[in-house]
């Protein structure tokens, strides 16, 4: 009898446990995991989002994907932006936040609060100010580089330049995040042993090569998964701002490109392809998150 | 302590200018946005205003119904974020307290779902919202966004630093999970509930990528739209004005994050992913 009360309020426990997760799956159930089901659905049907019909036509949509030469070019874009926007809100913040914990020791609480400020900064807020900010002939940054005989190159026409301008407006908004993210990992190791290294005269940045990345490596690792799932869609906004992908496709990538394959191309097929392409890389990244960081969560304490 | 000055000062002068670089598009924009056009585009860089006027904001208040527009992303942001933090206490009650069959997979479908990049979503959503009569309609807008597995991450994250002691405690005492949500656990994760409410308040101010596909009619607009839209239409030449709206769409954000500065950075501080 003690046994089946115990079962009956482990029972009772499960479906309370289900009835409290209800809201939040219904929500993900209806407007994240369907339309991703549906999406590979559309990836096989040649359609413009209007037509009454859709023709089924297998894996046509993909091998148009795949052997046209736009999206290598968006392939190469995305990949430029990656690289820069881990070298501006990875590498940068990382080397930040192991200075003002372990070097500065005055103005800390000013210096978290001022460089976090921009990320609560609409994007478009951002694009615009950079865009007379960074405007290659009126604007203040042209002015001051021309006191100096540089001229300012027309970023935004230019291939390569335009995806520096554009990952630079998105770091504005993304740096103060992450800067708290990673600032919070360095601080929470132990200071014993950073200390003890400090007495034997173990120079800084063996410091943060051999005891900092290694002891925070697990934050560091959140920290790159979500600059680039994040980061990559974050860029949507200045791109469809200030460049619309231009020129010719030059600071598109793959979030955009897709946006773009259904909502001005009406290409329905490919945009859904392309997106499906970009799920593939995400969940490379999803594995990672959970063979380095949840581990970390649920064991760390 | 010699030494130390050495080290430091160097350090302290790079951090100030990293800050003033920050900041100084804001305080640009700010100071622009009450100069009159010609001044500020014949002298871009001296922006402060020396002779302060009105006019930019009175275009743009002229231009479009400003009132409307700010309901619209006030109303949007806050139901929006109600609905959010309301399902995530719940789903992180349960994954943090209760045990149930299937909780490892369904935390990995929650999480797994961040993963999932709007490009994917964005189709079969526009279509099904479109289907329901609700595209151009603020209540499109905020449908998909009722929950966050963000949310849920964070609130978990506070939630596990209570003792589980201190549940089964309750739960022997034939406390209903109501009450020790309600009268235990509410009042212990309250640092983390704020803040994370006024971070999903400010994301959705701020949310531009699905009200641009949603939202066509300029009765409907949010802030971030109605600036893309005067930019647009004005060939992007009334810059003063531009940074009008830009201050408008930025004053609630701003605000919101001087007052609960502490809360916003302390709970991303100790969210604990170590």
């Amino acid at each position: 009898m003690h046994v089946s009360k115990w079962e009956g309020r482990r029972s009772y426990e499960q479906w309370k446990a289900y009835g409290l997760l209800f809201p939040s799956l219904i929500i993900f159930a209806l407007f994240m995991i369907w339309p991703f089901f549906y999406t590979i659905y559309l990836s096989f049907f040649d359609w413009n989002m209007v037509a009454p019909t859709k023709t089924f036509v297998g894996f046509q949509n993909y091998v148009d994907v795949l052997t046209d030469p736009i999206t290598y070019k968006v392939l190469r874009n995305t990949l430029f932006y990656i690289v820069l926007l881990l070298a501006m809100n990875l590498v940068v913040p990382y080397i930040f936040a192991f200075v003002l914990d372990l070097v500065l020791h005055r103005w800390k609480g000013f210096y978290k609060g001022a460089i976090f400020l921009p990320s609560v900064i609409s994007l478009v807020v951002g694009s615009i100010l950079f865009m007379w900010l960074l405007n290659p002939v009126s604007g203040p940054v042209a002015i001051v580089l021309g006191a100096f005989g540089i001229t300012m190159p027309v970023w935004s026409k230019l291939d390569g330049w335009v995806i520096v301008g554009l990952s630079l407006i998105t770091s504005w908004k993304v740096f103060g995040y992450n800067f708290i993210v990673l600032y919070a990992a360095v601080n929470g190791i132990s200071r014993e042993v950073i200390e003890a290294a400090k007495l034997d005269g173990v120079p800084l940045w063996r410091i943060f090569v051999q005891i900092v990345l290694p002891l925070s490596g697990a934050t560091g690792i959140y920290v790159l998964i979500i600059t680039i799932v994040q980061g990559l869609q974050y860029v949507f906004t200045p791109i469809k701002v200030l460049t619309q992908g231009g020129p010719y496709y030059g600071s598109a990538n793959l979030i955009y490109q897709a946006y773009h394959e259904a909502f001005v191309l009406y290409r329905t097929g490919h945009s859904a392809a392309l997106s499906i392409l970009t799920m593939f890389i995400f969940f490379i990244l999803l594995w990672l998150e959970f063979k380095f960081v949840e581990r970390g969560i649920h064991y760390a304490n | 302590m010699q030494t130390k000055w050495r080290y430091t000062i160097p350090w302290h002068i790079v951090f100030l200018l990293f800050i003033t670089t920050l900041l100084f598009p804001i305080l640009f924009a700010i100071g622009s946005s009450f100069r009159p056009l010609e001044e500020a585009y014949n002298d871009v860089l001296n922006f402060i205003p020396w002779n302060p006027t009105l006019e930019n904001y009175r275009i743009f208040f002229g231009s479009m119904d400003v009132i409307q527009i700010t309901f619209n992303t006030f109303l949007i942001a806050s139901c929006v974020t109600l609905f959010k933090v309301c399902t995530s206490f719940l789903a992180a009650y349960a994954f943090v307290f209760l045990k149930f069959k299937g909780k490892d997979v369904l935390y990995f479908l929650f999480i797994a779902t961040i993963f999932i990049p709007f490009s994917v979503t964005m189709i079969p959503n526009y279509l099904v919202i479109s289907d329901i009569g609700l595209s151009d309609h603020l209540v499109g807008v905020m449908l998909p966004q009722l929950a966050d597995a963000i949310g849920i991450f964070l609130l978990h994250q506070s939630m596990r630093t209570i003792p589980m002691s201190l549940i089964e405690v309750a739960r022997l005492d034939n406390l209903s999970h109501r009450r020790i949500m309600k009268d235990i656990v509410l009042p212990l994760v309250k640092p983390a509930v704020t803040s994370t409410s006024i971070w999903f308040f400010i994301l959705s101010w701020n949310e531009y990528v699905w009200p641009v596909l949603m939202l066509k009619s300029v009765e409907q607009y949010t802030l971030p739209l109605a600036l893309q839209m005067y930019m647009s239409s004005e060939g992007g030449t009334h810059f003063t004005v531009a940074m009008a709206v830009a201050v408008v769409t930025m004053i609630i954000p701003l605000l919101l994050y001087l007052t609960f500065q502490k809360y916003i950075i302390g709970t991303f501080t100790s969210s604990g992913i170590k």
